[in-house]
């Protein structure tokens, strides 16, 4: 029998952990979250409750509501991958749309990810960005500005469909008469109105 | 354009974080644990940590010492809860055929030594893995405790000597203690 201590514990500890499948897995597992889409869920704002979700290359999607459960299942099918909820991972995008509604702040700086729009959703999108805050634009002039000035009912449609509302101003096109036509987010149009006096804009 | 499309990409370097450290934090989580599943979960609850907090993460940071500290914050966690629940260590051996470095001493003697290395203040029992076994510097040691070097140098020491102290009077019944002990240095 021995008596020093050290042998005692080399025998304890001495020996290689068991297999190396736990570290493939552990591989695996962060593979997958390099992949996957991070959500946050707002309880209150001054529009309503509020999802976030971003992705390793920026903001994927803002919507409106508390219908956690479809917001993840509709990331999931849209994008395919695993999403998964975490404070850390959307808390930048968060602070400034927080500070943004509190009228703290004017301009966003989040990188986007518009993988999942086509070429015509993110031409449209990204011009309507470039529309200053403060400012609005018709439809029938993000059509020109995008080079097809007869789209300008596609371009109502990609605007319906985008997936970063708040952030993407689709909030600042407006129609041709200056009249609010539409919002997905809750509150319609009545919340269109509130982004569009947050920021200053005269609004017929 | 006041929002850009792109982004600045944090993969390449996490990925390299993994390559070169999941092995020996599996090592360190499995010396502390002595339980596969457990040693698994903390494994990767760790590297889910450590991924989450990686963008906060000061670029001049030890990063290896980084993450023995999360390493070992998980497995503080995880004993506590063992403790709660009464799970003991020695239940969850596994059956099969302990590894040649085990069979050198008997049943009986590992289960001393590993009930009187369980009975020191938990920075003590760490400390001497990390030393001994995962052979870091006191200086990463003190990062990950949060303590001087000085301070981490004691922790071996006085846990070695507690160790030699308890074989010689044959006190070898000890009970598991993670009460952060005043005799701890930290």
């Amino acid at each position: 029998m021995t008596d020093k201590i050290e042998e005692r514990l080399d025998a304890l500890y001495g020996a290689p952990p068991p297999g190396s499948e736990a570290l493939e897995r552990l591989h695996r597992k962060v593979q997958q979250w390099q992949e996957a889409i991070w959500y946050d869920a707002l309880r209150d704002s001054a529009v309503g409750p509020l999802l976030v979700a971003v992705s390793d290359q920026g903001v994927v999607a803002v919507e409106f509501g508390t219908n956690e459960a479809g917001f993840v299942r509709e990331l999931e099918a849209r994008y395919g991958v695993t999403v998964l909820r975490s404070m850390d991972q959307v808390r930048e995008a968060m602070s400034q749309i927080l500070q943004y509604l509190s009228g703290d702040r004017r301009t966003f700086e989040l990188d986007v990810d518009l993988r999942g729009s086509t070429e015509f959703q993110r031409k449209v999108l990204e011009s309507a960005g470039a529309v200053p805050p403060g400012f609005v634009a018709t439809y029938g002039e993000i059509a020109a500005r995008i080079g097809q000035p007869q789209s300008a009912r596609a371009v109502g449609q990609a605007l319906a469909r985008n997936p970063i509302p708040i952030i993407v101003p689709c909030h600042r096109v407006v129609a041709v008469n200056g009249s609010l036509t539409g919002y997905s987010g809750a509150g319609g149009i009545e919340t269109k109105a509130h982004l569009l006096r947050l920021e200053g804009a005269t609004i017929a | 354009m006041e929002v850009t499309v792109g982004a600045s990409n944090k993969k390449p370097q996490f990925q390299v974080l993994v390559k070169t450290h999941a092995g020996e934090i599996y090592a360190y989580l499995w010396r502390m644990l002595q339980n596969e599943q457990d040693t698994e979960d903390c494994l990767q609850e760790s590297f889910l940590k450590a991924f989450l907090a990686y963008d906060r993460l000061d670029g001049s940071a030890n990063h290896r010492a980084w993450l023995y500290r999360i390493a070992g914050n998980t497995a503080s966690t995880r004993l506590r809860a063992r403790l709660r629940t009464g799970v003991l260590l020695l239940e969850d051996l596994p059956d099969s055929d302990p590894p040649v470095e085990q069979q050198a001493l008997n049943q009986i003697q590992l289960d001393e030594v590993r009930n009187a290395i369980e009975a020191l203040p938990y920075k003590q029992r760490e400390s001497i893995i990390l030393k001994n076994y995962q052979h870091l510097s006191y200086e990463e040691i003190g990062i990950i405790l949060d303590t001087t070097v000085d301070g981490a140098r004691a922790n071996v020491y006085q846990g070695m000597k507690k160790l030699r102290a308890q074989f010689e009077n044959g006190d070898s019944l000890a009970v598991p203690n993670f009460a952060e002990g005043s005799s701890e240095v930290s």
